[in-house]
């Protein structure tokens, strides 16, 4: 109950600090964002002082002869309103939430069917690789794991979309339906968006899998030298019996650490993974806000996947507290 | 000679053989027993001599030449030609000692800055590594290469200079909180161990007992990690390049990457070297640097020797 | 009298444990008032079982602990009030020999490294060359020959009852007057102990070092404390102090007696004929929840109302120091 607390807090508390540090980002920055965007207004649309900043004032959602601290104030404010300004690229007429809300839940579908599937593949082969550690199977295996652990995701996407999509157009290169099918739950849109959705999560899977392999492959070599197991081992119980709820029980639980970090991974990721597929996530909408220097809307999808990201740690370990007795307990 | 320069001059070159044998010799013959880890210190090995001899070999002709663009892999190109007409090999070539050195700063940065709060903290004890820890818990917690992309997105826009040593800083701004908290675990029970007591108990003062006892116990895991924080560095190096959130240098691979996908949109057929030219040169760096790292706990920790 | 070597006044260590963030704050009096001297060249054996506080009261006097309460003195002066060249003079006289021969050296250094920076710190040797080779002389009092062939060893290339050779030679090295060896058989192959006893008794007439010697072994404290001293210890309190031999033939405290009656004897029917010891419960009282008065009361046979109340204060009955109402 404590640790869960703990963890909880924690969480909170590193959204808050986010979300300072991109108020800060914003106002702070030398060579103050502010003001770049005012010249550039004023230069580009020929607008006056008084308009360009009125113009920045009202997107950037700030209020800068106000006090610091009470720009501040009004900045979190906004936020716990759900209010995160409006984007620069839509001259101010859409706000920020409208793109984000409208993206999320795509990656989000993605990464969690992506991190499941990676983490049971990668689970699974890894205890493989344990119980017959020294093999050709090992051997091949691991050394496969290696490689496509050192690619980064974002390159693999680029193999992949070249190879499948391009080479062999097994696979569709862009977006994440086809348009000319209207959404709802019927089947031509269902299997349109796992169509369109493969390759990315391919990308995920492959270069998320290889760390799983090895973690789980010393973890259970570590685990099958341990007394316990031998002495199960010793009094006939079954090899299957013992490989799962002995050896794999507490093999996996070090990997709920690996967990979060993966996650951040693949979150971090996805700008440019769904900009090569075209993929209309989060991360994509990202990406086109950083091209165009689009300010609020950076900072709102910025926050918005931090927060994701912090959420589904927590969740994770919300689940390792379920699975660890000693966490249970309250050690 | 005198007989006391005869005798210097013999205990010089002692030095250097024990030293040359130590450091050189043995690790590797070590090494040699792991054939993925000889693989990857070929690669890596590969890359460093790229880096040092190609830009005095190969020469660079940046000036655009449109006739020659997107030309296939040819003998004059080894890897084909740009969009405008300029060769990807020796762009590549001329890129690769700023890669190496960027990952390798940032590497050392984050090895630093976590070896020293890890100890510090673990040394410590009580009430300053809680705080510590909480600190770099949070760190932890905020996932580093999102943040990246904002802080460089910033810069970017507010026009301000970006040097190596700035961008090796920036790359290791949340990943020393990993190293960090291992660190100091480790710290923590190297702490209880007997031989510790005894150093305290011969009076061999903080110092020695940090630098010459702890040290030792922790130096295999701290190399093993320059080697991962390189890794860690280039995959968000090159990611913000590729997004174009560094200002651009000419043949850094990631610049290219977002080069190629402003000018010719995805990996179609006419640009696709210009794109996969540069990722390729990322990835087998990366591969290699992966299986060096799987090798090189054996050479530093004595223990597995006797294996 | 003389000044003792080593002696604590009424030195308490509190550890404070605590259930959870949210938690009760728990007190463990390791070591509860205890006043203990040790002469110069003395030997004292502090027995007890596991648990005790017989670890945490060696440290106290190795002031490795600050003591909560009471005082820790080295020949008449409080060690925690020493400064400068005084403390580091008592650093040099009180070490340490640890219980486990496999982490009492620095596995990723060599043997030598064990014995030469201190010889160098304390001037004991000029310069490295003569460093070398007093370290070689140590290994060689140890028994450890020809010591060349170990000092540039790594400990993953030695045995047990070598590497707690090694350990001794280290303690002897600066020359201390005092050594606290704990448990520093107990992990050793019955067949090495003795030899490496008997090597600390023969270093200890050359080098004329007090010990404190901890263990749980009676058998192994009355061989190396034969014609010293010896401690009971139980539970953070010190029950009986005395002369070995008569301590372990006359028995006074009660505890006492029952540990003397737990010692194995190896023929059937004497130990038949012996019987269990009188306990009234085998269950050592936790240390967080410790008994009113005398904290062995729960399980002495010979418990009365007043030892439920009333903490025995340690007395001399008869040459020997009883904490015991009996008495």
């Amino acid at each position: 109950m404590n640790w869960i607390l703990k963890r909880g807090l924690l969480a909170i508390l590193t959204i808050y600090i986010v979300v300072t540090i991109t108020f800060f980002l914003v106002r702070l920055m030398p060579g103050n964002v502010v003001d770049m965007l005012v010249i550039t207004y004023m230069r580009d649309y020929g607008m006056s002082r008084e308009d360009a900043y009125a113009m920045v004032k009202l997107l950037l959602d700030i209020e800068p002869s106000k006090p610091i601290w009470q720009q501040y104030l009004d900045y979190i404010w906004s936020l716990l309103h759900g209010d995160f300004g409006r984007t620069m690229s839509s001259g101010g007429t859409i706000p920020v939430m409208q793109p984000i809300v409208a993206a999320l839940p795509w990656t989000i579908f993605i990464l969690s069917l992506s991190t499941t599937i990676s983490f049971l593949l990668g689970v699974g082969l890894g205890m493989l690789m344990a119980y017959r550690r020294g093999g050709l199977f090992d051997t091949g295996a691991s050394t496969f794991a290696s490689i496509v652990y050192a690619v980064p995701n974002y390159i693999m996407a680029l193999f992949l979309l070249f190879a499948l999509a391009i080479q062999i157009p097994a696979f569709p290169p862009r977006g994440s339906y086809d348009v000319s099918i209207t959404p709802g739950f019927n089947l031509p849109f269902i299997s349109s968006v796992l169509y369109h959705a493969f390759l990315p999560m391919m990308t995920y899977v492959i270069t998320s899998m290889g760390g799983w392999m090895l973690a789980m492959r010393s973890n259970t070599i570590r685990v099958l030298g341990e007394d316990y197991v031998i002495a199960a081992e010793a009094r006939g119980l079954k090899d299957r019996r013992v490989a799962m709820t002995y050896v794999g029980r507490n093999a996996i639980l070090p990997l709920f650490t690996t967990l979060a970090i993966n996650l951040g991974y693949m979150f971090g990721g996805s700008v440019l993974i769904e900009t090569y597929f075209g993929y209309s996530g989060i991360g994509m909408v990202m990406g086109l806000a950083m091209s165009y220097r689009d300010y609020p809307l950076i900072q709102g999808t910025f926050i918005i996947l931090v927060t994701a990201v912090i959420v589904s740690n927590f969740i994770a370990d919300l689940l390792y507290g379920k699975l660890d007795p000693r966490v249970k307990l309250g050690e | 000679m005198s007989k006391m320069e005869r005798k210097t001059n013999r205990s010089i070159v002692r030095i250097i053989l024990s030293v040359a044998r130590a450091w050189i010799y043995e690790p590797l013959t070590l090494l040699a027993t792991d054939k993925r880890a000889v693989a990857g210190f070929i690669i890596v090995l590969f890359y460093v001599g790229l880096a040092v001899i190609g830009p005095m070999v190969v020469p660079l002709n940046l000036t655009p030449n449109l006739e020659s663009a997107y030309l296939p892999p040819s003998l004059e190109h080894p890897l084909g030609t740009d969009p405008w007409g300029r060769d990807i090999f020796a762009q590549l070539v001329h890129g690769a000692p700023d890669m190496l050195i960027v990952a390798f700063l940032a590497g050392l940065i984050t090895v630093l800055v976590g070896t020293v709060v890890g100890i510090f903290s673990g040394y410590s004890g009580g009430t300053v590594d809680l705080i510590v820890m909480t600190i770099t818990d949070i760190v932890l917690t905020i996932p580093g290469f999102p943040l990246l992309m904002v802080i460089a997105a910033f810069l970017i826009g507010s026009g301000i200079e970006v040097n190596i040593f700035m961008a090796a800083a920036l790359l290791s701004i949340t990943s020393w909180a990993g190293l960090a908290r291992s660190v100091r675990s480790q710290i923590l029970s190297i702490k209880r161990e007997p031989y510790i007591e005894v150093s305290q108990t011969l009076g061999l003062g903080k110092l020695h007992i940090i630098f010459s006892e702890i040290m030792p116990n922790i130096l295999p895991y701290i190399v093993m990690n320059l080697i991962l924080s390189m890794i860690g560095a280039l995959y968000s190096y090159v990611g913000l390049m590729a997004l174009g959130l560094l200002p651009y240098r000419p043949g850094n691979w990631g610049a290219m990457m977002h080069m190629a996908m402003a000018v010719s949109g995805t990996v179609t057929g006419v640009g696709s070297w210009y794109v996969l030219a540069p990722a390729a040169a990322v990835t087998i760096l990366q591969i290699g640097l992966v299986l060096f790292s799987n090798g090189i706990d054996k050479i530093f920790n004595p223990r597995l020797r006797e294996k | 009298m003389s000044t003792p070597l080593i002696e604590t006044i009424h030195a308490s260590k509190i550890f404070e444990v605590r259930k959870g963030l949210l938690g009760v704050k728990k007190h463990i009096r390791a070591v509860d008032d205890i006043s203990l001297n040790i002469g110069e060249n003395e030997i004292v054996a502090l027995v007890g079982e596991s648990g005790c506080g017989k670890s945490t009261l060696g440290r106290l006097m190795l002031a490795l602990l600050k003591p909560d309460e009471g005082q820790v003195k080295f020949r008449g002066e409080d060690v925690w009030s020493l400064r400068g060249e005084e403390f580091r003079e008592f650093r040099r006289n009180a070490q340490l020999i640890p219980q486990d021969p496999y982490s009492t050296l620095n596995p990723m250094k060599k043997v030598i490294s064990a014995l030469y920076p201190q010889l160098l710190k304390y001037k004991i040797a000029s310069n490295r060359s003569e460093a070398r080779k007093m370290s070689a002389e140590l290994l060689e009092m140890v028994g450890l020959s020809p010591p060349e062939d170990f000092l540039n060893r790594y400990p993953c290339r030695l045995s047990g009852g070598q590497m707690q050779r090694i350990s001794i030679a280290r303690a002897l090295s600066v020359n201390p007057s005092f050594i606290v060896a704990d448990e520093a058989v107990s992990m050793l192959d019955a067949s090495l102990r003795i030899e490496i006893l008997d090597i600390l008794l023969n270093l200890r007439k050359k080098f004329s070092t007090a010990y404190l010697f901890i263990t749980h072994d009676l058998a192994i404290a009355r061989y190396f404390a034969a014609g010293e001293r010896i401690a009971i210890m139980y539970l953070g309190n010190i029950v009986e102090v005395g002369d070995t031999e008569e301590v372990i033939q006359n028995p006074m405290h009660p505890y006492t007696k029952a540990l003397i009656m737990s010692v194995p004897v190896p023929d059937p029917k004497l130990a038949k004929e012996r019987g269990l010891p009188p306990l009234r419960s085998l269950e050592i009282p936790s240390l967080v929840d410790l008994p009113s008065g005398c904290k062995f009361h729960t399980r002495c046979p010979y418990a009365e109302k007043i030892c439920e109340e009333k903490t025995p204060e340690l007395r001399e009955v008869k040459n020997r120091l009883v904490a015991c109402h009996l008495y």
